[in-house]
């Protein structure tokens, strides 16, 4: 990947090479619609050895959009929101657009079902 | 993220799939969320809706929409161009449904945009792959208005 040229203020360069791996994006949707996690959880999804997904989850936790917590052997991991709003302040206008409408077609909705 | 031409959003809605699909279909619906235009379900059907601009991609906001294809409560495929200007911008607008539990989710995939034309790539690269190229601070300043 190359590097980037301009880097925006206030982005950080480690989070957006984090969210360059297809992989890593799915470890994070999986803990924002699942909840905190143990590793085991997660990497039940990936057809992956343990070591390279071990990589992948260091990689999401020093760009601290991730963070581990032990629990006797078993280490869990959660979402952390916070570089991931900054990343989505800095998301293209198409898609803030979309999430923007679709939040508004929730709207529709819920209001449509007490007709 | 791969491909540079395209955008992919999905959300989930706790409403089955029948009433998301009132809500993509039904004009005094979609004016609700999206932009008011003379939409009817049927394909080849051209319409115009009257949206924001986009500074920074040169896209006027008036949309020159058209049916391109649908299957009931399944999928709904719009096509999109600038009324001001039909060359420059030719998207397409994939709305699919699919039930999950007792809800739907839905999927927009947005196609279209041009690999060749600098101001639309540029604008998609903050999206898709921002950390891939990074952005002038300017242009990021003009994107923060829309």
């Amino acid at each position: 990947m190359p590097r980037p040229s301009v880097v925006a203020e206030g982005t950080d360069d480690r989070v957006f090479a984090a969210l360059a791996s297809p992989v890593r994006r799915e470890v994070l949707r999986l803990l924002r619609d699942g909840g905190p996690q143990s590793v085991q959880q997660l990497a039940d999804h990936f057809a992956m050895a343990r070591p390279s997904f071990s990589e992948q989850l260091r990689i999401l936790r020093e760009a601290g959009l991730v963070s581990e917590r032990k629990d006797g052997r078993q280490r869990f991991y959660r979402l952390e929101a916070v570089p991931l709003a900054e990343v989505q302040d800095w998301l293209s206008p198409y898609e803030r657009f979309w999430r923007e409408r679709m939040a508004e077609l929730g709207a529709v909705l819920d209001r449509l079902e007490d007709e | 993220m791969s491909d540079p031409t395209t955008i992919e959003v999905d959300t989930f809605y706790p409403h089955p799939p029948a009433k998301v699909w009132r809500a993509l279909t039904e004009p005094e619906l979609i004016a609700q969320w999206l932009m008011p235009g003379d939409f009817r379900l049927e394909v080849g059907h051209r319409y115009t809706m009257q949206g924001r601009a986009v500074a920074a991609t040169g896209f006027s906001g008036m949309v020159q929409a058209e049916v391109l294809g649908f299957e009931l409560e399944k999928v709904l495929r719009i096509g999109w161009r600038d009324a001001a200007d039909e060359q420059r911008v030719d998207w397409t607008l994939t709305w699919t449904l699919q039930p999950e539990g007792r809800g739907t989710r839905l999927f927009l995939l947005h196609e279209g945009f041009d690999p060749d034309d600098p101001l639309q790539q540029q604008a998609h690269t903050i999206m898709g792959g921002g950390w891939r190229s990074g952005v002038p601070r300017a242009l990021e300043k003009l994107l923060d208005r829309i």
